[in-house]
């Protein structure tokens, strides 16, 4: 719930009978402000460390890397707030990149090859909702299954080798627009459609009200089912899209690209940025702040050159740090 | 908040020699509006304490700062003679407080052995003894008259059935208090005599009880003594015998409410709904009714009986075994919820909770929930939304603290009133409303009963499920006794008097 309540007078502040003891967060009536403050002290923080922090090409490299990152976190906000979860889209989004590639590499036209890939993405999550929403298994449980098997699907699209695409998708993945990367150009627009969606359509509120209690949902009139195979589909989709999007910047897909680490950092972008779990809340202002704060401190530790082992340690702990602290702020309210 | 208001402390019926509690002003405010403004009061041994007051009066917040799960912002309480400045919920059941609260508390995925032993389960060495664990808690319910299958898992019991368990639960803990709030809010007439007579049987022990109902003669009945809450300020404190029914009213109210059965044109001839041989499982088998337009025939039996699965077989949520439904003349098929709101037809849950409202979204979201999906519509403005929902929040008073707040944190008694603007304001054909006026205060239940009627007034054919007599007596044209999931009477409401109704229910005559 982002709508702090403006007219906040503090009773508890003026009771001097009653003193809570409890330890307490500072007052947070601005959204995200908790998320919004770790990420300038990680800035500020990295500023003091190395010059190379805040200069303009690394900062637009920092947003180019966390473009496709954010474009599946986007549909995962979504997805989540309605009650569904997708541990695929990592995945389907490494299998994405393996069949451009290698349709590209197998000379068929770029257009064929994005058109074919994406459908590819698309179908695999209605897939993925098909079976939670006819199965009702536990869509964790669906997913997580899914997802492994497209890892190895995507290790056998690529027969284990690297597939290059040569300079086919650079002027996606290197241009720039008005001096903005055309992958963040990508992300933002996929950013703001969802949180319009969101926040302006009946069929993002169905997400929030299927989040909230689908029973409810269902008997206030909302298609659930039909809502849920849309958004499913709709995760396939964007993580078409990242697909492409990743295929462009890395010029190629290799055995590693994207798979399961790329999904667990967008779960944990959305989950710092605050969706519930349990469906029913979530913001994308949240989840780009999130997004945003992973792939600064990435961004940080390569700087400073430090072992990748700190890397895994550091994105537990910033999700740990978050996650507590998005709790303590929601128990306050 | 300044010192007069600490200067009054004085307050009301004086300190007593044998209070376990006193409160002592005690305000508490959610996001700067006082919920609960400079409150005191005494709650002695071996009394029943009444807490009255409209829905949103403050009384479920006083509870919740008895039993510790709020602190006041101003002043404190006493329990036992001593000042209990950070009460939590822990330290008040040790201090011997025990709360059954208005949301059912129970976890729905245990058996109600486990739920009675909760917190307490019996082990040798912390292995759990399962014989005892049933052992005690089939004692338990016992001691109170309770026949439930302590096997049963909670969720599948009727909320009356739940309550009972909750209650044995924290009869069982003991304690010198025990708060119950609205513990009879959805019991039929033999289950709320059930809780009574136990309350009776606790306080003639010597027990505390603070009982909360929106009952009028159930509260003069029973308690010894009643406070009455209006805007989160004690308006009155005494004794019931200096107390009639009237005067409480207006305490409440601020002002007199009348509710009474208006002269209604007969209904049309047509029929607006109709059900035929309805039949699912043993709860319910081979219930048919034919409503007509304009007409209101009500469905009475015990709480938990056949008319409390009608919801999920009208709405439908589930598939029936048998049986056909009419509305408007036109066939419906029966198990499909979409075809069913195709219909015009309009069901409205007892069970607020679960099949309601979605706690997390804001008044006026619930509001046109339904509507909205209803109409088709795409796009969503929240300023929009608010101009739609206005005239329904007027419609229906209801009353929050913030503007817009989740739905959820609105007091039990406004809940239903957005449960029931959310339904009636979608123009409806034909209606099912299972316990309409579960929960709400005396005045909301005359709007309630006035909208109702002016339903039918409009030519919509209304079901109406119920478990109160006196409610159907106000409200239904006919009455359809329920029992065992059988239809065992049926009546004229102008041919049968409340007392031989409530007769029917308790089994007293089949017909
Ligand atoms: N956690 C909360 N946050 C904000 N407002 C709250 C909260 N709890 C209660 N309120 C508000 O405080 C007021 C008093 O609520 P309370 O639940 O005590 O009423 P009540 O007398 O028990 O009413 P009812 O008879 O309907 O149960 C209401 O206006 C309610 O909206
Ligand atoms: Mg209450």
């Amino acid at each position: 719930m982002s709508i702090g309540s403006p007219a906040r007078t503090g009773a508890s502040e003026t009771a001097p009978q009653a003193p809570d003891r409890r330890w307490r967060l500072p007052d947070m009536r601005i959204p995200h402000s908790g998320l919004i403050l770790m990420l300038i002290l990680v800035v500020a923080l990295a500023s003091f460390q190395t010059d190379s922090f805040l200069t303009t090409t690394n900062l637009l490299n920092v947003l180019r890397q966390v473009s496709a990152g954010a474009v599946i976190a986007a549909g995962l906000t979504l997805l989540m707030t309605a009650g569904g979860m997708d541990f695929s889209m990592g995945s389907v989004v490494a299998v994405t990149t393996a069949v451009a590639a290698q349709l590209i590499a197998h000379d068929q036209p770029v257009w064929l090859a994005i058109v074919v890939s994406m459908a590819v993405a698309t179908v695999l999550g209605l897939v993925n909702g098909l079976v939670v929403t006819f199965t009702k298994v536990a869509p964790f449980v669906v997913t997580l299954a899914t997802a492994t098997l497209l890892d190895g699907v995507f290790l056998v699209i690529l027969e284990g080798l690297s597939v290059s695409v040569g300079a086919e998708l650079s002027e996606l993945g290197n241009g720039t627009t008005l001096g903005v990367p055309n992958l963040l150009v990508v992300a933002v627009i996929v950013l703001a459609a969802t949180a319009f969606v969101m926040r302006y359509t009946v069929f993002g509120r169905d997400a929030f009200a299927i989040g909230g209690n689908e029973d409810v949902a269902r008997l206030s009139g909302i298609n659930v089912v039909r809502a849920k195979l849309v958004l499913y589909g709709l995760a396939g989709a964007l993580s078409g899209l990242a697909g492409i999007m990743l295929l462009s910047r890395l010029a190629g897909s290799s055995p590693g690209t994207a798979g399961l680490p790329m999904q667990l950092t967008a779960v944990a972008a959305v989950v710092i940025g605050g969706t519930s779990l349990h469906g029913g809340r979530g913001t994308v202002v949240g989840t780009t702040l999130g997004v945003l704060l992973l792939g600064v401190v990435a961004n940080v530790l390569n700087l400073l050159q430090i072992s990748s082992y700190y890397h895994l340690i550091s994105v537990g702990a910033v999700l740990l740090i978050a996650a507590v602290a998005n709790q303590l702020h929601n128990r306050r309210k | 908040m300044t010192s007069t208001m600490l200067d009054s402390i004085t307050g009301v019926g004086g300190p007593s020699p044998e209070a376990v509690i006193r409160v002592r002003d005690v305000t508490k405010s959610f996001g700067g509006a006082a919920a609960l403004k400079n409150v005191s009061l005494d709650v002695h041994a071996g009394e029943v304490h009444a807490l009255m007051g409209m829905n949103g009066a403050g009384k479920s917040t006083l509870v919740k700062i008895l039993s510790g799960a709020h602190n006041p912002d101003l002043g404190h309480i006493e329990v036992a003679d001593r000042v209990q400045t950070q009460l939590t919920p822990r330290r008040a059941r040790r201090l011997g407080i025990s709360t059954v609260p208005q949301r059912r508390e129970l976890v729905m995925s245990l058996t109600v052995a486990e739920n009675i032993m909760l917190g307490d389960l019996p082990n040798r060495r912390s292995v759990v003894r399962w014989r005892s664990v049933a052992d005690e808690a089939r004692a338990a319910l016992d001691g109170l008259g309770i026949s439930i299958d302590v096997g049963h898992i909670a969720g599948d019991l009727t909320v009356a059935e739940q309550t009972m368990v909750e209650v044995a639960r924290e009869v069982r803990r003991g304690g010198r208090v025990l708060i119950l709030d609205e513990p009879t809010a959805c019991l039929g007439a033999d289950a709320a005599e059930q809780i009574r007579a136990l309350v009776r049987r606790l306080r003639d022990g010597g027990v505390a009880v603070v009982y909360i109902s929106h009952h009028i003669d159930e509260v003069l009945g029973i308690a010894d003594r009643i406070t009455v809450l209006r805007d989160g300020a004690v308006v009155r404190s005494g004794v019931t015998g200096d107390i009639d029914e009237r005067g409480l009213v207006r305490d409440m109210a601020g002002r007199d409410v009348v509710s009474e059965r208006p002269q209604r044109a007969a209904a049309s001839r047509d029929v607006g709904l109709a059900v035929r041989d309805l039949s699912h499982g043993r709860s319910i088998d081979g219930f048919h009714v034919e409503v007509r337009k304009g007409e209101i025939v009500a469905v009475l039996g015990p709480a938990g009986d056949a008319q409390s699965r009608l919801f999920d077989l009208l709405s439908g949520r589930r598939r029936p075994d048998r049986g056909a439904l009419c509305v408007d003349g036109r066939p419906v098929p029966l198990g499909s919820v979409s075809r069913a709101l195709g219909s015009g037809l309009r069901c409205v849950t007892g069970d607020r909770r679960s099949l309601g409202l979605i706690p997390d979204l804001s008044i006026d979201e619930n509001l046109l929930l339904a509507q909205d999906r209803l109409a088709g519509r795409r796009l969503h403005r929240s300023s929009a939304l608010a101009r739609r929902a206005a005239p329904l929040r007027d419609d229906y008073r209801v009353v929050s603290l913030a503007k817009n707040p989740p739905v959820g944190r609105l007091s039990g008694g406004n809940q239903q009133k957005v449960l029931l603007a959310k339904w009636l304001g979608t123009r409806p054909a034909a209606c099912f409303l299972e316990d309409p006026t579960n929960g709400v205060d005396v005045a909301a239940m005359a709007d309630i009963h006035t909208l109702i009627d002016a339903l039918a007034r409009e030519g919509v054919a209304v079901l109406l499920a119920s478990s109160s007599a006196e409610e159907v007596m106000r409200l239904a044209d006919r009455v359809i006794v329920v029992r065992g999931g059988r239809m065992v009477a049926e009546h004229e409401i102008n041919g049968i008097t409340r007392d031989e109704l409530v007769a029917t229910v308790l089994g007293g005559e089949l017909s």
